[in-house]
């Protein structure tokens, strides 16, 4: 690691161009190897929020339990509101899958220098999430034991997928994306996991690695082949993500309910699933820099940028639930008026609120640089992010099923601890999988790092002249290794 | 298989020495990076991957496969409702799309696997720790009789150690 040397006073410069976020403190390859597996060392600290994630997991299980003994009746379901907390709950994991394969393949097209110290985590993220969002329908079912049945293939039991139902493209789209994202993380792994393999002592360990790395040799032959499979794979998970969320939106707008019947809902739900990924990249990385001492890898320059990408989805997603009003508005349709002056005024109020507080105007305070910049304002903020997003979610659901087209039918509903345990539980299982991940592999992708670390060479860089000093050491937070003008 | 393996600390270093190797036409050159390099690329001067053809051809199966599924169970069980067509295209362009994703990336990876020659069961020869973490590397493969030739073109042009395996 390079010598702790005094902050650079550069001049204020408004914006750093997201490609050319560069890592000033990391300067051999050995070095990256080096600082990142050593991430892969167990921490008291990790011990501890495993043991938080698993006992949060068995809060969970218990409960499901209770229900699969007792009957949904006990998850506080009132029809007509039987879409609650479960749904409520995999709609927003869906979402929350949504920004790991954005940072990881559509940043990746686009060579937002930005990503590459952020996707792998938030790829992971991806998985882990799409893993708990798929639990969701099993937990929603009475029979959870005959969830097989929902699977969408031919079959002797008298159920025959009817391929016309948005319930059936959502299997299609959730699993085809659950597989494209693995893929694509293990795809990416490769070469660390060769590394990992190349630097253990241990013969066990030594000998997973070298399973789980399929004898990769970093050869000019396998990274050719590699960098355009990686290339076609970012493309095809680029529409995938743009798809995803769309189906899901479908589910909703395919119906007839107040609130759910309109055309804006896919853009509206990529882009909030988008924002609410973000809003958890940012609850994950901004710890993990800080606990891993990887602040001169995930830099504040990175930082920047994803906020940046998190306020314009922000933006995105206000002006959708403004045209939302609008359009209930401007159709003169009783109903939908009805509905959207309910949304905001009636019995679910609070919820309307705290989602246009968290998700619409908090987030605009990411037009300040120094905020951008803050890293104990982004986490707080991505806490809210968290909490708008899941609400969000709530006033689609909730609101539009208990306040229908029949006034008679208008009803209450409340979670039951059935439903506030197996959400509590759906956290500790994510973060399970997340802890683990990270104490067994790379937390940042070694190879790719080391792309942009400058190689050793006898000879002076042909393209030194080009490199923008300024932009490469631009005001980087005090104390951190390296940061030097 | 046998042949000369160079250790280099420099990336220059290497690709002088894989431009002198390819003059002398020594034997089959493999080039260690623990990164991809374009300098490696240029003077290895291979044409492009092959994997795209693996990715057009899994695309357009996976398209044919989506459509084909929700056409033939419509087909086969056809359920009216309000006189709308049995196989309706638009609805059904939703599993031609997520077909076409999912088996277009799983051929991707099946064009890495069987062009970059993985999974490899063992390290076998040519190969050193070091070029996973800072150094570069080049194995020539080549006869006995060549050995020393090749060993003295990497030395020459950087290499940190040289060595002969088999």
């Amino acid at each position: 690691m390079a010598a702790v040397t005094e902050p650079v006073r550069a001049p204020r410069r408004s914006n750093i161009p997201s490609a050319n976020v560069q890592l000033p403190a990391v300067q051999s390859y050995t070095q990256v190897n080096d600082e990142i597996i050593a991430t892969l060392r167990g921490t008291k600290a990790w011990f501890v929020g495993l043991g938080l994630a698993i006992t949060c997991l068995a809060i969970g299980a218990a409960a499901w339990i209770y229900q699969i003994y007792y009957g949904l009746g006990v998850a506080g379901y009132a029809p007509p509101v039987m879409w609650g907390v479960y749904i409520i709950t995999f709609v927003f994991w869906v979402g929350i899958g949504h920004a790991g394969t954005l940072i990881s393949a559509i940043l990746y097209l686009f060579r937002a220098g930005f990503r590459t110290t952020i996707y792998r985590c938030a790829e992971a993220m991806t998985v882990f999430a799409v893993m708990t969002a798929g639990l969701f329908p099993i937990l929603h079912l009475g029979r959870p034991w005959k969830f097989f049945w929902l699977i969408p293939y031919p079959n002797w039991r008298l159920i025959w997928p009817n391929f016309k139902s948005p319930l059936v493209w959502d299997v299609f789209a959730i699993l085809t994306y659950l597989t494209v994202s693995t893929t694509f993380l293990y795809i990416g792994l490769l070469p660390d996991l060769a590394a990992l393999r190349d630097r253990e002592t241990h013969p066990v360990r030594k000998q997973i690695f070298s399973l789980l790395s399929l004898g990769w040799r970093n050869s000019d032959r396998e990274w050719r082949h590699f960098a355009r499979a990686y290339l076609f794979l970012a493309a095809f998970s680029t529409p995938l993500v743009l798809s995803v969320h769309s189906v899901v939106s479908f589910d909703f707008a395919m119906a007839l309910t107040p609130g759910w019947h309109a055309t804006i809902f896919p853009p509206y739900f990529v882009a909030g699933a988008i924002f609410s990924g973000i809003g958890m990249v940012f609850t994950i990385i901004i710890p993990i820099r800080r606990w891993f001492n990887l602040k001169h890898y995930v830099t504040i320059n990175h930082l920047d940028a994803a906020a940046k990408l998190c306020l314009t989805t922000s933006l995105i997603v206000g002006l959708a639930y403004m045209t939302e009003f609008w359009v209930a508005w401007y159709s003169g349709n009783k109903v939908e008026q009805e509905y959207f002056i309910n949304r905001v005024f009636g019995q679910w109020w609070w919820a309307a609120w705290i989602m246009l507080l968290c998700n619409m105007v908090l987030p605009l305070s990411l037009f300040s640089q120094r905020l951008r910049r803050n890293t104990t304002w982004l986490f707080i903020l991505s806490l809210f992010i968290n909490l708008g997003m899941w609400f969000e979610r709530f006033v689609i659901v909730v609101p539009s099923l208990s306040h229908e087209f029949e006034p008679w039918q208008w009803t209450e509903y409340a979670p039951s601890w059935v439903d506030w345990a197996i959400l509590l539980g759906s956290f500790g299982w994510f973060s399970m999988w997340f802890l683990l991940f990270i104490k067994q592999f790379p937390v940042i992708a070694i190879a790719e790092v080391k792309e942009i670390v400058p190689p050793p060479l006898r000879r002076a860089h042909p393209h030194e002249d080009a490199i923008d000093v300024n932009a490469r050491h631009l005001s980087f937070e005090t104390g951190t290794p390296g940061e030097h003008a | 298989m046998r042949g000369v393996l160079g250790v280099f600390h420099e990336l220059d270093a290497l690709t002088d020495a894989v431009a002198a190797l390819k003059k002398e036409r020594s034997g089959d050159i493999t080039v260690y990076s623990a990164t991809p390099r374009h300098e490696i690329e240029h003077v290895m001067a291979h044409g492009p991957s092959v994997v795209r053809r693996f990715t057009l051809i899994g695309g357009l199966l996976g398209a044919t496969f989506g459509y084909w599924i929700a056409i033939w169970v419509s087909d086969y069980w056809p359920i009216v409702v309000g006189g709308k067509p049995i196989a309706a295209w638009v609805p059904y362009t939703i599993f031609g799309f997520e077909m076409m994703v999912l088996i277009g990336s799983l051929a991707t990876v099946a064009g890495l696997f069987i062009n970059a020659r993985i999974p490899r069961l063992t390290m076998t020869v040519g190969y050193d720790p070091r070029f996973s973490d800072g150094d570069f590397g080049v194995w020539v493969a080549c006869p006995p009789d060549k050995e020393r030739t090749v060993a003295a073109t990497l030395q020459r042009n950087g290499a940190v150690e040289v060595r002969s395996e088999r």
